[in-house]
């Protein structure tokens, strides 16, 4: 929850005042300790303001979807907090609350609790809370799956490059196994297996690369986004599709480039 | 014969070698291209938005953002007072809600209320049908496609709106198009009286917002240093300062992932470019060799590889730019089906500067590609590689 005024208080009142928790990033930037006593009013000019207590701090569960934002926030008991904001039996707003959070036995039963709660009360609204439910997370990943695709296209061409370059170097080698009796299906096999090396090779060091700098790439953005939020994992999934995707194109690389060349005729391999 | 000649003579030579070559620059560079755009696509995207509304000056009540924290209390002297400034031309409150919307037919939805007077700029665009009046029995509101769609409303339609057990009845003045709409929200306007009456909670006297358009030639920037000036209490931003702070927090994700992307892409158009050029000199050691032999001067080696790097760069880059406005499309579909993105806001916009800095990062990467094997060949020993390739 935000609070829009939050003040030093110089002297603690003579009855205790209620505890709160305040974020790391508020306790941080308003330069606050644990211990100290700090007035908080739900109105901007500060007004029928309360003091509360520091008791300690705390981290805010990290949420992809504003993790751009600074969370200056505190956590007070519900009654301290429907006392600071004045609500009266009248409005209702001692008994009200924005959301509840359940915890269900079986984490598998959301869909159905969901429906059911849906059926009795169909003016709430449920969410469930699982990562993967989250419409931000689908739509960066396709994004990410989008730009890796071109990328994939991009390194194809240069690999296919590489490989041509390669099958031409070795021209006249190709032209001189020919002559003295090994097959095309030879050749080929030999194209492919280096294909298969070089892409493999490349993918083995994109992967290790990955997990070795994915600690800095995180450091970054957890520093420039003050966030616990994780963003580079490479996981074993990831890993195993890196490699799944780049071998098969080395694979086709090697084949295209070496049939270019062992489609022509033997002399003209031999430049005779 | 002239370098580009030259060079263009020596890619023909090998032209499945210089067409994948070309195709993967024209790939990297396109993915270099749309992330130039996504670096400040949405900033462009959001003061076009901005803009387009005619005011220049927002003015809350706290630094949050307006509707999540504390309303503007006493706004109609707030208003009054904004009004008497000689910077200000134009002042305008506005309230944020969410009410249950009842058609006729029993349809129902939910839709975000913008409580505000009735237009004066560009507040919302008039698709159908008439614009938001004062003081009508009953009510007026303004809905857009979206709402009018799902509850199969026209100019004319009653609405029942509530926020609590009792509906109050509204007319459907007009169909518009808010700015900042977003994609499958429903969406509707009506005037200050009319939120108060269609939330019968709100304070009468409150705003999340002042829309404030300033007088020109003063601009938006001396609009807000009077509104600083008169009321210290309140916190006015202008169009720039909006946009820096976005900038700095909101936005600041996808530039970040853009010069990161954009950093390995133009690294990626140089070592292709490299790779292709120096074994492209490696295999013709023995021709380097025999026209420096001939007279070329080590320069002129030079100048022909960097004509080289430049026409497979300059070929490439030049593709990159159509591809790249074909893929940015499709990664601008992905993107804007986030939640909560105003449905006119996009995340690469095409900008003249993208071109620019497109241009420089890869002209940058034609001449560091040529560098390594413009050295390999100006080093080369002349009679010892003749005398070699003899051999061979």
């Amino acid at each position: 929850m935000l609070l829009p005024a939050l003040l030093l208080l110089a002297a603690a009142s003579a009855a205790p005042p209620p505890d709160i928790l305040v974020s790391r990033t508020l306790l941080r930037d308003r330069e606050l300790r644990v211990g100290d006593v700090v007035l908080l009013s739900a109105d901007a000019r500060g007004a029928s303001a309360r003091p509360f207590r520091i008791a300690g701090t705390y981290e805010p569960t990290p949420d992809p979807s504003r993790f751009t934002a600074r969370r200056l926030e505190a956590r007070l008991h519900l009654p301290d907090m429907l006392a600071l904001r004045g609500g009266g039996a009248a409005d209702g707003a001692d008994d009200s609350v924005s959301a509840v959070n359940v915890a269900l036995a079986d984490p598998a039963d959301a869909a159905a609790f969901t429906r059911e709660l849906l059926a009795r009360a169909p003016t709430v609204t449920v969410a469930p809370t699982s990562a993967g439910d989250d419409e931000h997370f689908v739509v960066i990943e396709r994004f990410h799956l989008a730009i890796s695709i071109v990328t994939v296209i991009g390194s194809t061409a240069f690999l296919l490059a590489l490989m041509v370059i390669r099958a031409d170097e070795r021209r006249e080698v190709a032209g001189l196994l020919r002559l003295l009796g090994v097959s095309r299906r030879r050749v080929l096999a030999q194209a492919l297996v280096e294909g298969l090396c070089i892409a493999g090779a490349g993918a083995v060091f994109g992967v290790l690369f990955a997990g070795a700098t994915q600690g800095a790439v995180n450091a970054f953005f957890q520093w420039r986004h003050d966030t616990t939020l994780v963003f580079v994992r490479v996981t074993p999934a990831i890993a195993g599709r890196c490699l799944a995707l780049a071998l098969p194109l080395g694979v086709l690389a090697g084949v295209f480039a070496s049939w270019t060349l062992l489609r022509r005729p033997v002399l003209d391999l031999l430049r005779r | 014969m002239r370098p580009l000649p030259f060079a263009w003579r020596s890619l023909s030579r090998q032209p499945a070698r210089a067409l994948l070559g070309l195709a993967g620059i024209a790939v990297v560079g396109a993915l270099l291209f749309d992330m130039l755009m996504l670096s400040r696509g949405l900033l462009v995207s959001f003061r076009e938005i901005l803009d387009s509304t005619g005011y220049d000056v927002r003015v809350t009540a706290t630094e949050g953002v307006p509707g999540l924290g504390p309303p503007l209390e006493e706004a109609g002297a707030a208003t009054d007072a904004l009004r008497a400034l000689p910077e200000v031309a134009e002042v305008v409150p506005v309230r944020f809600g969410s009410v249950s919307a009842r058609a006729r037919d029993g349809r129902t939805a939910t839709v975000a209320l913008l409580g505000t007077e009735t237009r004066r700029r560009g507040e919302w665009r008039v698709l159908r049908g008439g614009d938001l009046a004062q003081d009508d029995e009953p009510p007026q509101m303004v809905v857009n496609r979206t709402m009018a769609e799902d509850l199969g409303l026209a100019p004319g339609s009653p609405l029942g709106l509530a926020s609590g057990l009792e509906p109050r009845e509204f007319r459907v003045a007009g169909i518009v198009e808010f700015p900042f709409e977003t994609a499958g929200e429903s969406m509707a306007a009506v005037t200050l009286a009319g939120f108060a009456q269609a939330l019968g909670a709100a304070a009468a006297d409150e705003a999340d917002l002042l829309l404030v358009a300033s007088r020109p030639p003063h601009g938006g920037e001396a609009a807000v240093a009077a509104i600083r000036r008169l009321r210290p209490d309140l916190h006015p931003f202008s169009t720039d300062e909006l946009l820096e702070r976005l900038r700095q927090g909101e936005f600041s994700y996808f530039r970040q992932v853009s010069l990161v992307l954009s950093t390995i892409t133009s690294f990626f158009a140089f070592l292709l470019v490299t790779t292709l050029l120096t074994v492209s000199v490696n295999q013709r050691l023995g021709e380097v060799a025999a026209l420096r032999a001939l007279g070329f001067s080590r320069r002129r080696i030079a100048a022909d590889l960097l004509a080289e790097s430049a026409l497979l760069v300059g070929a490439g880059g030049a593709l990159a730019v159509p591809l790249g406005l074909a893929l940015a499309r499709v990664l601008d579909a992905i993107l804007r089906q986030m939640p909560e993105v105003p449905h006119r806001l996009h995340f690469f916009v095409f900008e003249p500067r993208a071109l620019a800095w497109h241009g420089a990062l890869l002209g940058a990467a034609c001449l560091a590609a040529a560098a390594y094997p413009a050295f390999l060949a100006a080093r080369l020993p002349i009679s010892a590689t003749l005398r070699q390739e003899t051999l061979s």
